[in-house]
């Protein structure tokens, strides 16, 4: 299965948000979905364990650098998606993951400080590009957005398209039914619990879902 | 709702180079950017020991002081000693 990796050195950037909604809208479209989840706050197995998890999809819990390459490599096989949930942390195991991804998402908040972190992440794809002698594609998703774009996001925006960085569009939006997604398990489309927009919660994920499964393939050819 | 269909076919698994020269290469590229090895190293200190049972013994000054030494001298607790003197005891009498 084609790999993405979800990477932020920062903490509450929306990283485990971000690999569950693309996992769910993934298998809710028929892609058989393997996830990992390899922060030690356990995030992703927090969702998996509430609720019935989606058909399609499998959790796999307590991924550690010493097995995640091994772990990856496992489940790399043709006709589904890893997406792989890493750390807040610039760890080896970030730097081991990124390694053996197809295409690498880096979430961030619209703001100075996510963006400055999430740098990081792009400094050591580069790296690692380098080092490996692969080329490994990336994009940015930013996370939490609201409806009037702030003026520090279209700066953010502006600056990373001009070092060349691509941005996932669209963005995931501040939406009460991702949040509620941990609290409820499952996915959007089944969440019994409407919160908020729940329609358009479900509109956006699609569209995002759909914009990294583009970028996926591209990558993959 | 978006028309949003996928391919199956497009999802196919391309070869990534996982030889532990291509990890150590991407080790190196990660610690000269502060990715560092952040594995938990387990709980740091002696292990618990096993011998949680206790006897209750007064023996004679220099048996206590013979005990003492010989447990330091061959780096074990006086418990060792106190159980081999007893599976000693126990086939003595078989």
């Amino acid at each position: 299965m084609p790999v993405v990796v979800i990477a932020s050195s920062k903490g509450g950037a929306g990283k485990s948000t971000t690999a569950i909604v693309l996992g769910t809208e993934l298998a809710h479209k028929g892609v058989p979905v393997t996830m990992l989840d390899c922060d030690p706050n356990h995030s992703l197995s927090i969702w998996a364990g509430k609720g019935r998890l989606p058909a399609g999809i499998r959790a796999l819990s307590d991924v550690t650098e010493s097995s995640i390459v091994k772990t990856i490599k496992q489940y790399d096989a043709d006709g589904g998606v890893v997406i792989v949930d890493l750390e807040g942390v610039a760890s080896r195991m970030v730097s081991r993951a990124i390694s053996q991804a197809d295409l690498v998402l880096i979430p961030m908040r619209a703001t100075i400080l996510d963006a400055t972190i999430g740098a990081q992440s792009l400094q050591l794809i580069a790296e690692e590009e380098e080092a490996i002698d692969r080329k490994i594609a990336h994009a940015v998703v930013f996370t939490m957005t609201r409806a009037i774009r702030s003026k520090q996001q279209t700066g953010i925006e502006a600056s990373l398209r001009e070092g060349g960085i691509e941005i996932i569009a669209p963005p995931l939006m501040e939406r009460a039914a991702f949040s509620a997604l941990f609290e409820y398990g499952g996915d959007l489309h089944t969440m019994e619990n409407k919160q908020g927009n729940q329609a358009a919660a479900i509109e956006n994920a699609e569209a995002f879902a759909m914009a990294v499964y583009k970028r996926l393939t591209e990558a993959l050819q | 709702m978006t028309d949003f269909k996928v391919d199956l076919s497009s999802l196919r698994r391309q070869p990534k180079p996982a030889s532990e020269q291509a990890i150590a290469k991407a080790d190196a590229a990660g610690e000269a950017h502060g990715f560092v090895d952040r594995a938990p190293r387990g709980r740091p200190g002696r292990k618990k020991s096993d011998r949680t049972g206790q006897v209750h013994a007064k023996v004679l000054p220099h048996v206590s002081e013979e005990i003492a030494n010989e447990a330091t001298r061959r780096g074990v607790v006086q418990g060792v000693i106190i159980e081999e003197a007893w599976e000693f005891y126990k086939s003595s009498k078989l």
